[in-house]
């Protein structure tokens, strides 16, 4: 029964905003193994926030878990706006990586070769 | 040719060709750590075939020099992120420096900007106090004394923020000789290159050549473009040529207005550096944008605080009896513009504070209920003074945090870049699929990440919990 209870509380020590920063860190370095642990992480915590909906639990400090939960998203507002910004950022680079690999692999016609010995052609307009 | 002799030939050439091959990875692992260095493949290119006894055959292959793996569409892409990171991070530095003269009890026993808002809490309760006891001399004392530390606070702050503009124009003019170097050096390589390799890749000169623009890049903002005969142009963002054809345009620097202004030829460029990226942008953001609307508060605030005391102190009576010209508490501003810096305490005898009202005797108290009354009227361009403060204060702290984020973006794109150009630098073709594949896992739990996070704030706000994500 002690367990079962222990299950349904709150992580409690799981800083939402430790584990923004860590991401942003962890995509950084682009640690795919670091990121899915903490996908996993953010899974589990999202279950317990699931399961403790519409129930108020008292933490050891005297303190409601959702209230400390709310402080936590607070903190980590920030965290997010910068967690965004690097995923735009990757998703970005993501593109250009891909598209670096379409030109290698051939599948795109142009190359810097081509590009180099490129000449204008006759303008096929206004030439009168 | 004779058959043997042919044989014979064929295998020398692949020996040679094997050999240069060899000299090329020696070649790639003697410069596995210098900076820039980019790794080289060996060329190989295919003999025409021998003809012996109407059958063809192979006649093998020649090494016809070295290509470096490198990817300009790449390395473009970095020193583009690279420029944002560098911007980021200069205007960062000199934000945070800012914000330290802001916060509370931060500063030096004589700037202690931070206080402002408990000193002017402090000086419109002075007056609270002195209507009790309009004639009290200690009250009045304290009314001066009180001035006298939000004046301080306010000109000290106002001087903090006029030092560091100095400094920020100092450091941005100091990156002119360096622009002027790399500039130089990119012209003269390009020279090289053109008339050595116009239509190959040229090597170390390239990596050389990058190197500079990678450099470059971290203090301006700067756009390359391929030109024919393997040679580049470099612009800055907005299109003013740095490098073009083999010849480079010097920066110059000159005075305008009392800061430092950057000409390429006749032209005032400053605006665009600023605009374009680099630690100049920075630089010249936080100089010209960010410092000149913080001073620019500030200056609103010292206006409204002194020339609304004085007015109210010129229309009551003093304790010396004067009535409609009791005289100034603080100097008074005749402009918006340099008025924090200039703010300071003019009245020294606390006679001459007019407590009473207009007409009334000296022991009447309305006059300085009217002065305490003005910390909660809105006569700072429509709030009170101390809301006013700390809006600015608070708008300040919003800026440092946007640009915070920007630099941790920048940081982290230029760091996946670096990764990625190492990689493509230095890898085989599988290694190369499989470092591709550890950017899409990473990018997609990355996205899976930020979407439940985003739903954990969600729900957080559903328990009536306020979380902003935006």
């Amino acid at each position: 029964m002690d367990g079962m209870r222990e299950m349904n509380r709150p992580r409690e020590g799981l800083e939402i905003r430790a584990v923004v920063a860590e991401a942003s860190q962890a995509l950084a370095r682009l640690d795919a193994d670091r990121l899915e642990e903490l996908a996993l992480a953010c899974q589990a915590l999202n279950r317990d926030l699931a399961s403790n909906a519409g129930t108020q639990q008292m933490q050891s400090d005297g303190r409601r878990s959702d209230e400390t939960l709310a402080r936590q998203a607070r903190e980590a507002a920030g965290g997010m706006r910068a967690f965004r910004r690097v995923l735009d950022a990757t998703r970005a680079n993501l593109t250009v990586m891909r598209r670096l690999r379409q030109l290698r692999e051939g599948k795109i016609e142009y190359s810097e070769a081509q590009a180099r010995g490129w000449t204008p052609s006759e303008p096929d307009y206004g030439d009168n | 040719m004779g058959t043997i002799n042919a044989a014979f030939s064929i295998m020398t050439q692949a020996l040679d060709a094997d050999q240069a091959a060899l000299n090329v990875v020696a070649n790639n692992v003697a410069n596995a750590n210098t900076l820039g260095y980019t790794t080289e493949t060996p060329n190989y290119q295919e003999n025409q075939p021998l003809e012996i006894g109407g059958v063809s055959y192979g006649d093998g292959v020649t090494e016809t020099g070295a290509t470096s793996v490198r990817d300009r569409v790449l390395t473009e892409r970095l020193n583009q992120q690279q420029q944002v990171a560098s911007s980021t991070g200069a205007q960062l530095t000199a934000l945070n420096t800012v914000q330290a003269l802001f916060t509370p009890d931060s500063g030096s026993s004589s700037a202690q900007a931070g206080d402002i808002s408990s000193d002017l809490t402090g000086f419109f309760n002075s007056f609270s106090s002195l209507e009790a006891n309009p004639a009290n001399n200690s009250l009045r004392e304290e009314v001066l004394s009180s001035a006298s530390t939000l004046a301080s606070d306010v000109s000290n702050a106002a001087a903090g923020l006029n030092s560091q503009r100095s400094a920020l124009d100092q450091e941005a003019g100091g990156v002119t000789s360096q622009v002027n170097s790399l500039t130089g050096a990119i012209a003269q390589l390009d020279q090289q290159i053109q008339s050595t390799s116009p239509n190959a890749d040229a090597g170390t000169l390239e990596d050389q050549r990058q190197q500079d623009l990678s450099q470059l890049s971290q203090l301006i903002g700067v756009n390359q473009i391929t030109t024919e005969n393997n040679g580049i142009s470099v612009t800055t963002t907005a299109g003013q040529p740095l490098v073009s054809e083999g010849q480079s345009f010097q920066l110059t620097t000159g005075s305008v207005n009392g800061v430092t202004h950057f000409f390429v030829g006749g032209a005032d460029i400053t605006a665009e550096l600023a605009s374009g990226g680099g630690q100049l942008g920075g630089y010249l953001t936080a100089r010209d944008q960010d410092i000149p609307n913080v001073l620019g508060s500030l200056d609103q605030l010292a206006f409204s605080v002194s020339t609304q005391v004085n007015a109210l102190n010129n229309a009551g009576t003093d304790l010396a009896g004067d009535n409609g010209n009791a005289g100034d508490i603080f100097s008074e501003p005749a402009l918006v513009a340099g008025s924090a810096a200039a703010m300071s305490v003019v009245m020294t005898d606390p006679n001459h504070i007019a407590a009473a009202g207009a007409g009334m005797g000296t022991g009447d108290n309305s006059n300085a209920t009217a002065m305490a009354a003005l910390a909660n009227q809105a006569i700072v361009n429509g709030a009170t003074p101390t809301n006013y403060y700390a809006n600015f204060v608070s708008q300040l702290g919003a800026t440092v945090e946007n640009v915070q984020t920007e630099n941790t973006a920048a940081n982290a794109s230029v760091t996946q870049l670096q990764t990625q150009n190492n990689a493509l630098s230095s890898v085989n073709l599988n290694d190369e699929a499989s470092a591709m594949s550890t950017f899409e896992r990473s990018y997609q739990a990355a996205s899976q990440v930020f979407t439940m996070l985003n739903t954990i704030m969600a729900s957080v706000l559903n328990l009536g919990e306020q979380a902003t994500v935006s």
